[in-house]
């Protein structure tokens, strides 16, 4: 088993290890809404494969999909607010 | 090395096949792959290895021998560089994820190996936290190696979902329900069919007794009419095949129609690099096929460069006899979804922008005939950051339910193709000049 360490999401520090990703490490936090999205669309996993983009979160100030990012120590993870077209 | 250069991109059975064989005919070959993990869906990998999930014998023999050559072999991979497109000039755009930056490759060829997305019919509340695709849920326990928290609904079309169902339990956690919408029986031709790829009958044997032992065998004829969150919970409305409603409080609901080429906005221009697709970009056939797609992709590649290939004709029969056992496997399935005259106009089509089927039929009702472009461009359906990938098919066939007579649009009209093929920041294509190749 490899070393707990934790990133934050929204200022909550949240567990990670290893390989683990974002999104894992959120799921297994109990933290399902990943942001408040577009038009009752919050921020989610939904697809895991990178293409639904519906997981989006900023890392470190980056746009990325959560279910394809290593979590890691000490990241900063935000949610992101859609701009509303 | 001075040679052609070819890129590969997609990190699952048909991308490392056709890497690898590229690399045997000594080509200098890059592999690009968008997660920190090759293998793809179908063979991913436990984040622990003492904690995994059950896995047909197949697919971990088919794996190992894949990912034990591409250990000793030439082939250079390239971890969390996600394909961004062709640009105009026909240069390779990637993103390279580590370092936040663009990186721009002229390859002589490149195969698309980028797998396949799942379709997901709309129904009202699919778009809300809890919701996921089966594949999405399977994926997270592949990685994990646990069953997902809380009471899980699975439901749909396909045998995906008698898959992860049977995965469940044997971690330890039966599925609330398993609802298949087909009520199509199991032919003798079907059987025929399948005894080409006996592997398939075998797994689907596997799962449904893990299932039967348990209670948890999927009921045939029953699909979701609806999901609303409840107490910080999802209640699910769901019919049976006699017509009998029922609510049901999960936690998390997998809902999954088949699959379909992800292979949105690979459309090239003049200048693109030579391009070939492989596996189920090209056509979905799954994980066995995908190896054999990805030589015969690799075979084509060879040929463009002027290499004599060896014969592939066990990559052809095998190719064959995989797209039988596939059109065999299909006709027990029901991918329609459900008839959107049945569904209410608040039921939401963009999931990326909360775009509804109201506004969808407002659109189609005003004045003007409304073309495919216009759809996207003054419905914002398709527009959003997925880029029609999960509403695309269904807008389409809306339309073409709603208008008799006149030609249905296609979805490469509504959502067009151009790079990218996912957002990329901005800050990417200006932090660092996009032009060294990463190491």
């Amino acid at each position: 088993m490899s070393e707990i360490q934790s990133f934050l999401f929204e200022g909550t520090s949240v567990p990670c290890t290893g390989r683990e990703t974002i999104a894992a490490a959120l799921d297994r936090a109990g933290i399902r809404v990943l942001g408040t999205g577009q038009g009752d669309c919050a921020g989610r996993y939904f697809c895991g494969i990178g293409a639904c983009q519906a997981c989006l979160v900023e890392v470190d100030g980056v746009r990325m999909e959560a279910c394809l990012t290593p979590a890691r120590g000490g990241l900063q993870v935000k949610a992101i607010s859609l701009v509303s077209p | 090395m001075s040679g052609p250069e070819v890129l590969v991109i997609g990190g699952g059975p048909a991308g490392v096949s056709a890497a690898l064989e590229l690399a045997r005919a000594g080509i200098d070959v890059t592999l690009c792959e968008q997660g920190p993990q090759l293998g793809g869906a179908i063979h991913r990998q436990p984040n622990d290895a003492t904690q995994s999930v059950r896995v047909p014998r197949s697919h971990k023999r088919r794996w190992r021998a894949l990912s034990d050559e591409l250990a000793t072999s030439t082939v250079k991979v390239l971890y969390r560089h996600m394909f961004a497109g062709i640009d105009a000039t026909g240069a390779v755009l990637l993103e390279d994820r580590m370092h936040a930056r663009l990186v721009t490759r002229r390859p002589t060829a490149l195969v698309l190996a980028m797998g396949a997305i799942e379709r997901v019919a709309p129904v009202p509340g699919w778009q809300l936290p809890g919701v996921v695709t089966v594949g999405g849920l399977q994926v997270m326990m592949k990685s994990t190696g646990r069953a997902p928290d809380g009471d899980v609904l699975i439901a749909g079309s396909g045998p995906l979902l008698v898959a992860l169902a049977a995965q469940m339990v044997s971690l330890g956690k039966a599925p609330v329900a398993v609802l298949e919408r087909s009520t199509r029986p199991m032919s003798v031709s079907v059987i025929a069919s399948l005894l080409a790829a006996p592997a398939y009958l075998w797994e689907a044997a596997g799962y449904l007794l893990t299932l039967a032992r348990s209670g948890a065998l999927p009921r045939r004829g029953a699909f979701v009419t609806a999901i609303v969150p409840k107490d910080g919970r999802l209640s699910v409305t769901t019919l049976d095949r006699n017509g009998r409603e029922r609510q049901t409080l999960v936690d998390r609901v997998a809902l999954h129609d088949g699959l379909l080429p992800n292979s949105n906005g690979t459309t090239a221009g003049q200048h693109a690099p030579f391009i070939v697709r492989a596996g189920d970009c090209r056509e979905v056939l799954g994980g066995a096929a995908a190896l054999a797609d990805g030589r015969l992709a690799a075979g084509a590649v060879l040929a463009h460069l002027g290499q004599i290939a060896s014969v592939h004709k066990g990559a052809a029969d095998a190719l064959a006899r995989e797209r039988q056992a596939q059109a065999a496997l299909n006709t027990l399935f029901d991918y329609s979804g459900r008839d959107p005259a049945e569904l209410p106009d608040e039921t939401i089509i963009c999931r990326c922008e909360g775009r509804t089927l109201g506004q969808l039929r407002a659109l189609l009702t005003a004045g003007d005939p409304v073309s495919p472009r216009e759809i996207k461009l003054n419905g914002r359906f398709g527009m959003g950051a997925c880029q029609g990938r999960f509403c695309a098919e269904w807008v389409a066939s809306f339309v073409a339910s709603q208008r008799d007579g006149s030609s249905p649009p296609q979805v490469s009209e509504i959502v067009g193709s151009r790079w990218p093929v996912k957002p990329v920041p901005i800050s990417a294509f200006v932090t660092l000049p996009p032009s060294s190749p990463s190491e």
